[in-house]
């Protein structure tokens, strides 16, 4: 498989990538009907509908790859020629993923991930290779040995009981709400209008919610359905989805911690995510995902797994101190008292108070919340730290991968006593706050976690 | 956890025309404002009041950018290089003491902008793998930015070519 030659990705690709690229070249088809029909001469949709076709075959012929010793390439492009070179050793991940028509022809895409945000014409795509074959190229890849494929460790699988925190994403109302939109832009507005006569709006609303509701369970199923977790010696696998299968291969020698993230809606149904924070790959999104919101247990068994000590994943933390206290309380109240000012100036009905009080408890939530979750806890290997409310994060970073600690003081926060301690890492979102720490706090942190720091000529 | 740790500051402030360079550099474009203030004056002298209190807010803020922050960063900005680690302090309002060890820079900097080439000064940049490690050490004199990374570079051992 690594002799230096080009080869070309899978012939069945000749039967998809005609059907990929009318599908893409909609626009220019729909000219071409028009321009067919207008002047009464089918001649020009053929000939529409040929080009089009002649592109796709052609991208076949023109993508070629090579795997050498140090290298892999890529050349694609039928008039603009372009040859992507990516080192080996650069490669971070592996990930493939398989749409219905692929996954009908035993297809399967391939994409190398470097770390850097490829995008376009920069991302190393082979889009397709038979799915038989992935298994071989991802071990080259990632420099495995090919003889150790065993079935590995499982960590986690999927359970249709996680499907109950996927209504409480936005995404399903987020989704209605586009729509909505783009109804109005289309000049249905009057129909709506229509059904809000006819159903009345409460009922509308209603509606929408539920609609909203089912779009982003059946999404979270279609996404996450069958998702397993295996680790093997040292890559961490990941693969998911019902339609469209993803598959994702961390390389478990960059990893430098994980994420546990508590959204406050799905923490109030006992739930949690789980991010991997790795060198060099992006610490937010699906470049990044290990578990998608499950049930708290899980996530924190996994990442217990992966860090190898389950107190830095759910132990005790250190609390901040009463000045972070009252730097939370300070912050949540002052929209209330703010707009408590400004209220009696406008002459408002009375309602409108009633509505103050309301934001007056949700922030006093806000704030005890968000007192709550502050806390941090550091020994020579890990640096854990735990802050928000409505997207509470609990980071748990490697200590050999910090690379560097500021100690920020704002104004208020020096008259406090308080600094903000980031530690900078080259892994997952590159910096990790600790925020509203006792000023003289600061540094026994850095110091206990690093200790180059402890060493260095400036630490009494 | 043990007793709490305590960091001595960096030794070394900045050149002492960081502080004329930092002002000069904050006057032009408050210079800017304040002549697009006069042409407005000339064109069109209604309203003598929202001019009053215009001219009042540019000259608060011109104070403020030109002698206020100017010095107090002057009396902040330290730094200081270690065989194992660089450590800087910067900033005013908001104040940073940033470290980050030797071993993990990447690359070392210089920048010299207009200003500074004007009073010989230069601002080093150390970077390391991480996009929020970076460490700026502002307004050297030049002879000295030159002196640091030689030493940044030898340290790091980041290659015999030349030090810049």
């Amino acid at each position: 498989m690594s002799s230096a030659v080009w080869q070309r990705l899978s012939p069945r690709m000749l039967l998809v990538h005609p059907v990929h690229e009318v599908l893409k070249q909609l626009p220019l088809l729909i000219g071409a009907i028009v321009l067919g029909s207008a002047t009464q001469n089918p001649v020009w949709s053929l000939v529409g509908v040929g080009v089009i076709v002649m592109l796709g075959l052609a991208r076949w012929f023109t993508t070629t790859y090579r795997i050498d010793e140090r290298d892999i390439m890529l050349r694609t492009g039928l008039l603009q020629r372009n040859e992507l070179s990516v080192p080996r050793n650069r490669i971070r991940s592996v990930q493939t993923e398989a749409r219905l028509l692929h996954r009908l022809l035993g297809l399967t895409v391939l994409r190398v991930s470097t770390g850097q945000e490829a995008k376009g014409d920069n991302a190393f795509e082979l889009d397709a290779v038979r799915s038989d074959q992935v298994a071989g190229l991802r071990a080259v890849l990632l420099g495995e040995q090919r003889d150790d494929a065993p079935a590995g460790e499982p960590l986690a699988s999927w359970a249709p009981s996680w499907l109950r925190y996927s209504p409480l994403s936005w995404s399903g109302l987020l989704t209605i709400g586009a729509a909505l939109g783009v109804a109005y832009q289309a000049g249905l507005g009057d129909v709506l209008q229509q059904w809000v006569l006819l159903f009345g709006g409460p009922w509308l609303i209603v509606g929408a919610v539920l609609a909203g509701v089912v779009l982003a369970v059946g999404r979270s199923l279609l996404t996450y359905g069958n998702l397993a977790l295996t680790r093997r010696a040292d890559t961490l696998n990941l693969v998911h989805g019902l339609l469209k299968v993803r598959e994702h291969t961390y390389d478990l020698r960059r990893l430098r911690g994980g994420t546990l993230r508590e959204p406050l809606l799905v923490r109030a149904l006992g739930g949690a995510r789980l991010d991997a924070v790795m060198t060099g790959v992006a610490g937010a999104g699906e470049s990044s995902l290990l578990l998608p919101a499950c049930p708290v247990g899980t996530a924190r068994g996994v990442l217990s797994e992966l860090v190898g000590n389950a107190d830095v994943v759910a132990g005790p933390l250190v609390a901040h101190g009463p000045a972070a206290v009252r730097r939370r309380w300070v912050r949540a109240l002052l929209v209330p008292v703010g707009v408590a000012v400004v209220l009696p100036l406008l002459a408002v009905p009375g309602w409108a108070w009633g509505l103050w009080g309301v934001l007056l408890v949700a922030c006093a939530g806000l704030a005890v919340d968000r007192v709550c979750a502050l806390g941090h806890r550091v020994d020579g290997q890990w640096l854990v730290t735990r802050a928000g409310s409505v997207e509470r994060r609990r980071d748990c970073v490697q200590t050999a991968g910090i690379i560097g600690w500021t100690v920020r003081q704002t104004w208020f926060q020096r008259r406090a006593g308080v600094a903000t301690l980031v530690a900078a890492t080259a892994a997952g979102t590159k910096r990790y706050v600790l925020i509203d720490v006792p000023a003289e706090m600061a540094w026994t942190v850095a110091a206990t976690a690093s200790p180059w720091v402890a060493d260095s000529v400036w630490c009494a | 956890m043990g007793a709490p740790v305590l960091m001595k500051e960096p030794a070394y402030p900045p050149s002492r025309s960081a502080p004329l360079v930092w002002a000069l550099g904050a006057a032009i474009p408050w210079l800017a404002v304040a002549l697009g203030q006069v042409v407005w004056f000339v064109l069109d002298g209604r309203m003598p009041w929202l001019h009053v209190g215009v001219a009042a807010a540019t000259m608060v803020g011109a104070l403020v950018s030109v002698v206020v922050a100017p010095i107090w960063r002057y009396r902040v900005h330290r730094w200081e290089i270690s065989p194992q680690a660089v450590f800087t302090r910067s900033g005013w309002l908001v104040q940073e003491r940033r470290i980050a060890p030797i071993s993990r820079v990447q690359t070392v900097d210089t920048y010299r902008g207009p200003l500074d080439r004007l009073f010989g000064l230069a601002n080093v940049t150390v970077t390391t793998a991480s996009s929020a490690g970076a460490v700026r050490i502002v307004a050297l004199d030049a002879s000295v930015a030159d002196q640091v990374v030689a030493q940044l570079t030898d340290i790091a051992a980041l290659g015999g070519h030349d030090a810049t």
